[in-house]
């Protein structure tokens, strides 16, 4: 019923806003290979309106002049281009399918290339064109347009997906691992968008095949690769603040090799919400980016690409501490920050039904902060972090016949890792292996099993289990649903901190170091108390969690698409810092205990119509569910309070309880995109909400239960205006945060941005 | 269905309380006012951020409830109060315990309450973010009062005391207000109600 409702609704709309031009005599008809008739077709002459078919997919060109040029066009169509004299000598055009959007491949859910609509699991691909309209510059500009994806602001900009926070999502670069995390954030910005071909965006936990960190979800970063003998791509874009953005794309292709080489420079002054206190909200600094991929067929049957990229930052930061004199308390900081990447990968395809990929994967992240007396120049503090990570894979696929995709992988990990923070040279060792089955018993039904099983030489053993399955109802409807098991390892930080606030007198030791550290205080008569003796502590374990995904993607129409998804993570042993023993100062030495629970749960929509070839429609809601189980333990004891501003100290109930902080129960998006055929200038115009959310505790209980601890729901609207010349030449300007809103517990909305960028093809042959 | 149970319980337990507590009401009573104390300035050592060392002491400040002002050592004080630590007068006989209930509902002192002196190793009002009277929230690096908590003194003159630490910060600032780098910390705002009787009601 609303089905054909809707339809009839849209259809009417659009021949109404197309301007209906229906003529009886010697129609032509539009068809499809099977002969039946697109009833949405539309067809330009020249430069004039497009004009669109009518119901039986008619329209009548005998009008046109034998010189003009015919374009005909529909959503899911390759558009055929005529000249007049070809359409008065035909009463029939027929149009080819294109490939469908749905036929796109998604590498990281499988490991094996699979197109979307064969995924059992939530899955979002965004294309170039959908990275193009946000006119994002870092990743973090593109990522927070979508459905249930939040940037928060913590040690960088940090991506939240399913309720969890940057340290549960694994980051992958062109299906590689990113490290380098700073309090478990994985830093976005870090990452430039100027060479990105396309994301992978995959829900629900994924440790059945990437291991640790892929708890509440996977994002895979696909880098372009050229497809010209020779490429070259010159780009800038400046934006407010002073920012502005150079980039050089280089592509070579001779014979079996491939050479593609990026350089990506940016830069910003930054901003500040906070202009009473020194310092900025978001220093000035500058990244730059290059990259270099090599392609190469070594024969028929082996395969050769390197993957180098090395990327640099530096800020600069400014502070004020509490001290006695005014010249003392300015403090200047200076950070730097190298990564560096190197993948070399060998495939090796005996035949038809095998293929071996032999990886290797180098990183060395390292990060300084150098922290001096502005007035004298003194040291004030110093840290820095070195990190270096190498992975060696063996992956096998082997298609067993029509039905049955085997793969088999097995690798290992060594990890280093030497800090300020952390005592001496500190070295981990994991082994894992994983065993993937994707089995299509029938045309309707598909299942993918899978299971890995991680050997790590400081926190034991780890096995992660998933089951993805799904039914094809018919076309235009088909059913997902998933259970499976994520996990993340106890990180560095956790077990090996060796640090002492000195200022304020407290020591907190990494899990492996609180025996050691206990004794030596002990030794030195700081400690007057054991709390707990370190040797019962015993080894940190993972934070494990369950979660099941279920949904459905439904085309009820061939203009429009639904995907529903509904999630539920528990998470159990979620690490936190407790004291275990009192020093004779009063203060505390804390180490990290496996303590917390955690659930989030909700569900994603995402609905697209395409009302015209050239206009479409995005809309996207999030709904999300989140509580700590501990807290509501001590809520429901009575045990929890608050107190207001005229100082009434209440009880704290289950209803007063907002679940976990940062995170919006309610967020979405509204998007339109309008192809204006005259000019040829593509439209966005972009509302995204996030609704409101805990920005932190005011009233001493930690835990979010008052209205003053919300900050207010916002949309932001953002604006993109980009044209493609026909030589090339590719033009931007827009703006974010149209409407300026301001945010002060968002400390990454700096309010109104505008932009302007231009791309310029030297040569692409 | 246990917690529904408990949230149903707990109101209805604290209406019974009430309702008791009027029928007895026969007597006249007393009614003690509480004592605000505002800024009491306790600053902590000074620390030499590199190494950790006290460059320099600061002295505890001696509080009497009794005479509801900063004393000297020698004195008979109940309460001292150095940064975060606040200690109990063992010499004097003085001893505390920590409950969790609402001050002003706190009409005597619980029979779960167990008071103990400072000793070498321990304080009777422990420290620590979350053990005593105050919270560490360690995204904003800030201390505050732990809602709920009230601090019982028998004060070294034997009279008991309820005290609610309200701020650590100078001014008694709203939280959203503080700045933990810049607003002056270790200032004590709390009120008290000293039973002069002896006994344990207030």
């Amino acid at each position: 019923m609303f089905r054909m409702n809707l339809i009839k609704i849209l259809l009417l709309a659009a021949f109404v806003l197309g301007g209906m031009s229906l003529y009886a005599e010697q129609p032509i008809r539009i068809l499809d290979k099977t002969g039946e008739p697109i009833s949405y077709a539309l067809v330009q002459i020249g430069n004039k309106k497009p004009i669109p078919v009518n119901a039986e997919g008619e329209i009548d060109l005998s009008t046109i002049l034998a010189e003009d040029q015919v374009l005909i066009f529909a959503l899911g169509y390759e558009t055929k281009v005529l000249s007049g004299k070809e359409c008065h000598n035909q009463n029939q055009i027929i149009l080819e399918e294109k490939e469908s959007s749905l036929e796109e491949v998604v590498v990281s859910a499988t490991r094996t290339d699979r197109s979307i609509a064969d995924l059992p699991m939530p899955v979002t691909v965004l294309s170039q064109e959908k990275i193009q309209q946000t006119g994002g510059i870092r990743l973090s500009e593109v990522l927070r347009e979508q459905t249930g994806l939040q940037i928060s602001s913590d040690h960088g900009a940090g991506l939240q997906m399913q309720g969890l926070d940057s340290e549960y999502i694994l980051i992958l670069l062109d299906g590689e691992p990113l490290i380098g995390r700073t309090a478990g954030t994985f830093n976005l910005d870090r990452i430039s968008v100027s060479n990105i071909e396309r994301i992978e965006i995959l829900r629900g936990p994924s440790s059945a095949i990437y291991g640790s960190e892929a708890m509440a979800g996977v994002i895979n970063i696909i880098t372009k690769s050229g497809s010209q003998p020779k490429t070259a791509n010159l780009g800038f874009r400046s934006r407010t603040f002073n920012s502005w953005n150079p980039f050089v794309e280089l592509g070579i292709q001779q014979k079996d090799w491939q050479v593609d080489v990026l350089y990506d420079y940016f830069q910003t002054d930054g901003f500040d919400l906070t202009p009473d206190v020194v310092g900025q909200t978001q220093n000035p600094y500058q990244g730059q980016t290059a990259q270099m991929k090599v392609r190469g067929q070594l024969s028929d049957k082996f395969e050769l690409s390197l993957f180098g990229r090395g990327y640099i930052e530096s800020a600069r930061a400014e502070m004020e501490v509490n001290s006695s004199s005014p010249e003392s308390s300015q403090i200047v900081t200076e950070n730097s920050l190298r990564d560096w990447n190197f993948n070399p990968t060998l495939r090796f395809k005996p035949n038809e039904n095998w293929l071996f990929s032999l990886r290797g994967m180098s990183s060395w992240y390292a990060t300084l902060a150098d922290s001096r007396y502005k007035s004298s120049g003194e040291n004030f503090d110093f840290q820095d972090f070195n990190q270096f990570y190498h992975r060696t894979e063996l992956q096998t696929d082997y298609q067993a016949n029509e039905k049955n995709l085997f793969t088999l992988g097995l690798g290992q990990i060594t990890e280093t890792v030497e800090a300020t923070r952390y005592k001496g040279k500190n070295r981990f060792d994991a082994g894992y292996l994983f065993l993937q089955h994707q089995w299509n018993p029938s045309k309707k039904v598909n299942v993918v099993s899978g299971l890995r099983a991680d050997l790590h030489s400081e926190y034991g053993g780890r096995i992660s289990p998933k089951i993805s399955a799904q039914y094809k109802f018919s076309k235009a409807f088909s059913a997902q649903a998933s259970i499976g098991s994520g996990f993340k390892a106890p990180d560095f930080r956790q077990l090996l901190l060796n640090f002492n606030n000195a200022a304020a007198g407290y020591y907190v030791f990494g899990s492996l170091l609180a025996e050691e550290g206990i004794a030596n205080l002990q030794s030195q008569g700081l400690i007057s108390q054991v709390l707990i003796r370190p040797e019962s502590l015993g080894a940190l374990k993972a934070e494990t969690s369950w979660a099941i995904n279920g949904g459905f993607r439904w085309n009820p129409d061939p203009r429009l698409k639904i995907q529903v998804n509904a999630f539920r993570n528990q998470i159990e042993n979620l690490i936190e810092t407790a004291p275990i023993a009192r020093l004779t100062s009063g203060q505390n030495v804390f180490s990290y205990f496996n303590i917390q629970s955690v659930i989030t749960q909700g569900v994603e929509v995402d609905l697209g119509y395409t009302f015209r070839e050239n206009i479409r429609f995005n809309a996207g809601y999030a709904f999300l569910d989140t509580r700590d189980l501990d807290a509501l333990d001590q809520i429901d004891g009575g045990q929890v309070f608050k107190r207001n501003e005229q100082n009434i100290t209440s009880l704290v109930t289950r209803s007063d309880y907002g679940g976990l902080f940062n995170r919006s129960r309610h967020s979405g998006n509204l998007k339109i995109s309008y192809q204006e055929y005259l000019t040829g200038i593509n439209f966005s115009l972009r509302g995204i909400y996030r609704g409101r959310f805990g920005f932190g505790d005011l009233n001493g209980n930690l835990i979010l239960d008052d209205e003053s601890e919300y900050a207010k729901g916002w949309m932001s609207m953002n604006f993109t205006a980009s044209k493609q010349f026909d030589n090339g030449i590719f033009l931007e300007v827009g703006g974010t945060n149209l409407l300026n809103t301001s945010t002060p517990n968002q400390p990454n909305n700096p309010g109104r941005m505008l932009f302007a960028g231009i791309q310029v093809p030297l040569f692409n042959k | 269905m246990k917690t529904i149970l408990k949230t149903f319980i707990i109101p209805a337990i604290a209406i019974a309380l009430f309702s008791c507590n009027d029928d007895k009401e026969t007597e006249p009573i007393v009614v003690l006012e509480a004592t605000l104390v505002a800024d009491l300035a306790a600053p902590n050592d000074v620390i030499d951020r590199a190494t950790g060392q006290v460059i320099e002491t600061r002295p505890f400040q001696y509080f009497s409830l009794e005479q509801n002002q900063i004393v000297s050592e020698s004195d008979d004080w109940d309460l001292a109060f150095k940064g975060t630590t606040v200690r109990v007068n063992s010499g004097k006989g003085a001893s505390a315990a920590i409950v969790t209930g609402i001050f002003d509902q706190i009409i005597e002192i619980p029979a779960s309450a167990t008071f103990a002196q400072d000793t070498e190793s321990e304080f009777a009002i422990p420290t620590g973010g979350g053990n005593g009277w105050y919270n560490y929230n360690s995204s904003t690096n800030t201390i505050t009062p732990i809602p709920g908590r009230v601090v019982l003194v028998k004060t070294s003159a034997g009279n008991y005391t309820k005290i609610e630490i309200l701020s650590y910060y100078k001014g008694n600032p709203p939280v959203a207000s503080i700045d933990p780098f810049t607003t002056p910390s270790a200032h004590y705002t709390f009120r008290y109600i000293l039973q002069p009787d002896g006994t344990q009601k207030f």
